[in-house]
């Protein structure tokens, strides 16, 4: 492969980026909003427990506050492993994210490819003035770029960025 | 030539477009009551006089009432074409206005479907990008006016350009004749046309089968189903002409969805565009210009390869979320080696990709789909033995299992990728062979997935997205990805080329 050999030597190196982490506070967000989940269900589970004949007379009634107890354990050990991988990184010309504990993800996006740039606020983030910022081009939605858990003024400096360049 | 004039004040379609949305409409009740009109036929003689009196003036009164309806649906449907801008105005009661930007028209396509055709309108589809309502159509447009409107749209939209209008001195690069038709549909996939023909018959059935349950007649259709199952498996010559009828079925149900579909092919390549005809009852008329191809996939399989055809599928950008494959997909058959060679010139004209070198999946890759299968295996004669109880069922393992090894092996031997300065090409298929080129500038976005497997055998799976979906290339080396993802990218951001 004749470029692999001389132009590939000059090129950008995803591997060799600096990454930058997402904002610490997320990691609160990201409990917070797994306990306030997990409340609820403990307490619906609880409700029926009360009420319902049927739920009571289960034999395995318990078992699945233990169950849901355990999901919830395993979803805050993921969260706690896989936040530090939580990265991003801005270039010149794209946008770059990478995460995940059992499957290893990293998404590039070229600016030239954007269609638009949205930043959403979900409640508890709003608590600690946390946003993510969602990043749309053509094709299937579903398979785009989310930056969840930075700084709002942090968010709204990229999306500034990101539009000029695409209109530069 | 310039028809501007023509729409520069708000124009209605052809007065014959009043037969086209009727027909609809009624087509769309009918779709809806079928059912109700079968009862009615089987039951006609127990009605009385005076209810028959009611039932048919009640379906004279939704006849004229749709007639009115299709009246000011025509009436209010308004299309002018100002500054650039496509203007539609439409709705009876609820007033609807759209007004599109040329740029953003994606193709503007003719279709007639059998009234269409009858009267001889033409339909006029305009698609567009980047917006949820992707398609307006037009009903109903005599050829000239289609032809004016198309001509005014496409002419502001390219100012440069030229549009030439000489169909007659082309010659088509391609045209498939009733017989040739026939021979491309015995070499089709016979058992996905089975299964669709048996899935639409099923359907049906169903539907008649819950009908007859709710007024309390389920044995009508029951005699048809109920067969005793020994019996079946213990006559090996039931089980023989079985087959034989299910075989001709598949072939007779490809044969008519090639020619439903694919009737009167005519490929016309103009300037950067295809010109692409086809369909019996519906015919369709599609412009494609090179541009807003984003793919192409040539496949054929063992007996196309030995008569020299296979089938060339056109994918196009779509926008929002458009669930329907179809919409993006443009598929044309019986193509042979010089067409093909024609059409793959067109699109990528750079040099060809055959001098490279060829790339395979690791063979992890094989590794993990036996495992995944042999799973699926155990856990359904788990399933089997547990719900019914029968050992017998697990001779079926005879033939499913050398069955997925087969599959998988094919599926693992068929699939690489090879790659020149400008263009990917990715292999795939197990009995049929799907090769697909993708000009690197037509990715949107690209990533990187590795499990945790994965990454012990150092190989990932690389996701190139493009405006007509994603293409993957299972487990490649790890370093080789990261360096086709930063060329790949590179290419992206250095293309002056516009992807659409």
């Amino acid at each position: 492969m004749e470029f692999s050999n001389i132009e590939i030597l000059q090129l950008p190196d995803i591997s060799k980026v600096t990454f930058k982490r997402i904002h610490k506070d997320y990691l609160k967000v990201l409990i917070l909003s797994s306990l306030t989940l997990f409340s609820v269900l403990f307490f619906i589970v609880f409700l029926l427990k009360m009420n319902v004949e049927e739920v009571r007379m289960f034999p395995y009634v318990n078992y699945i506050y233990l169950i849901l107890l355990l999901v919830f354990l395993v979803l805050i050990i993921a969260f706690g492993i896989g936040f530090s991988r939580r990265k991003y990184a801005l270039r010149d010309k794209d946008v770059t994210y990478k995460s995940g504990v059992l499957i290893k993800k990293i998404t590039t996006v070229p600016f030239s490819r954007i269609q638009h740039v949205e930043i959403s606020e979900a409640p508890i983030s709003r608590l600690f003035k946390l946003a993510s910022l969602n990043v749309f081009t053509a094709g299937d939605s579903s398979n785009d770029l989310v930056i969840k858990g930075i700084k709002k003024e942090e968010s709204l400096k990229i999306k500034e960025f990101i539009n000029q360049q695409i209109n530069g | 030539m310039v028809n501007n004039d023509l729409f520069a004040d708000f124009s209605k379609q052809s007065p014959k477009g009043i037969v086209v949305i009727y027909a609809k409409l009624l087509f769309k009740a009918f779709k809806a009551t079928w059912i109700l009109l079968i009862i009615f036929i089987q039951r006609f003689s127990k009605f009385s006089e005076e209810a028959l009196v009611y039932i048919y003036a009640g379906i004279g009164i939704f006849l004229v009432f749709f007639l009115i309806r299709a009246y000011f649906i025509y009436k209010n449907f308004l299309f002018k074409i100002d500054n650039g801008q496509f203007i539609l105005k439409e709705g009876v009661l609820k007033k609807n206005n759209t007004s599109i930007s040329f740029d953003r028209i994606q193709n503007i396509n003719f279709k007639q479907n059998l009234i269409q055709q009858l009267i001889n309108v033409y339909e006029v589809s305009i698609e567009t990008a980047g917006s949820k309502d992707t398609e307006i159509a037009i009903k109903a447009l005599s050829y000239d006016k289609a032809q004016a409107l198309k001509t005014a749209l496409s002419l502001v939209r390219k100012k440069t350009k030229q549009i030439e209008l000489c169909d007659e001195q082309h010659k088509p690069l391609l045209k498939i004749g009733l017989k040739e038709l026939f021979k491309v549909s015995l070499t089709e996939n016979h058992l996905q046309n089975l299964l669709v023909f048996i899935a639409l018959v099923f359907g049906v059935l169903q539907q008649l089968n819950d009908v007859f349950k709710g007024i309390g007649k389920d044995d009508v259709l029951g005699n048809y189903t109920d067969v005793n199952p020994t019996d079946i498996f213990n006559s090996l010559i039931f089980f023989i002409i079985l087959m034989l009828i299910l075989f001709v079925i598949g072939v007779l149900s490809s044969f008519v969805r090639v020619l439903l579909f694919h009737f009167n092919l005519t490929l016309f390549i103009k300037d950067d565009s295809f010109d692409i005809t086809q369909g019996l009852l519906t015919k369709k008329s599609i412009i494609l210009s090179k541009a807003k191809v984003q793919s192409i996939t040539i496949s054929t399989n063992p007996i196309k390869n030995k008569l020299g055809i296979s089938f060339v599928t056109f994918k196009q950008a779509v926008s929002g979320k458009v669930k329907k494959q179809q919409h993006k997909l443009i598929r044309i058959i019986g193509c042979k080696v010089a067409q093909i060679k024609t059409i793959k010139e067109l699109l990528y004209v750079e040099n060809s990709v055959d001098d490279e070198t060829t790339y395979t999946p690791d063979s992890y890759y094989a590794l993990r789909m036996y495992f995944r299968s042999a799973m699926g295996i155990v856990i359904l004669n788990g399933i089997i033995l547990f719900l019914l109880k029968d050992v017998t069922w697990l001779w079926g393992n005879m033939f499913v299992i050398p069955l997925t090894f087969v599959l998988i092996h094919l599926k693992y031997k068929k699939a690489f990728y090879q790659f020149n300065k400008e263009l990917l090409l990715i292999g795939k298929g197990r009995v049929e062979t799907h090769i697909t080129y993708l000009p690197f500038f037509k990715v949107q976005n690209i990533k990187i997935n590795q499990t945790i497997f994965q990454k012990r055998k150092k190989v990932v799976n690389l996701v190139l997205q493009t405006a007509s979906g994603k293409i993957t290339l299972p487990c490649v080396e790890e370093n080789r990805a990261i360096t086709l993802y930063n060329y790949i990218l590179y290419k992206v951001e250095s293309s002056k080329e516009s992807w659409m």
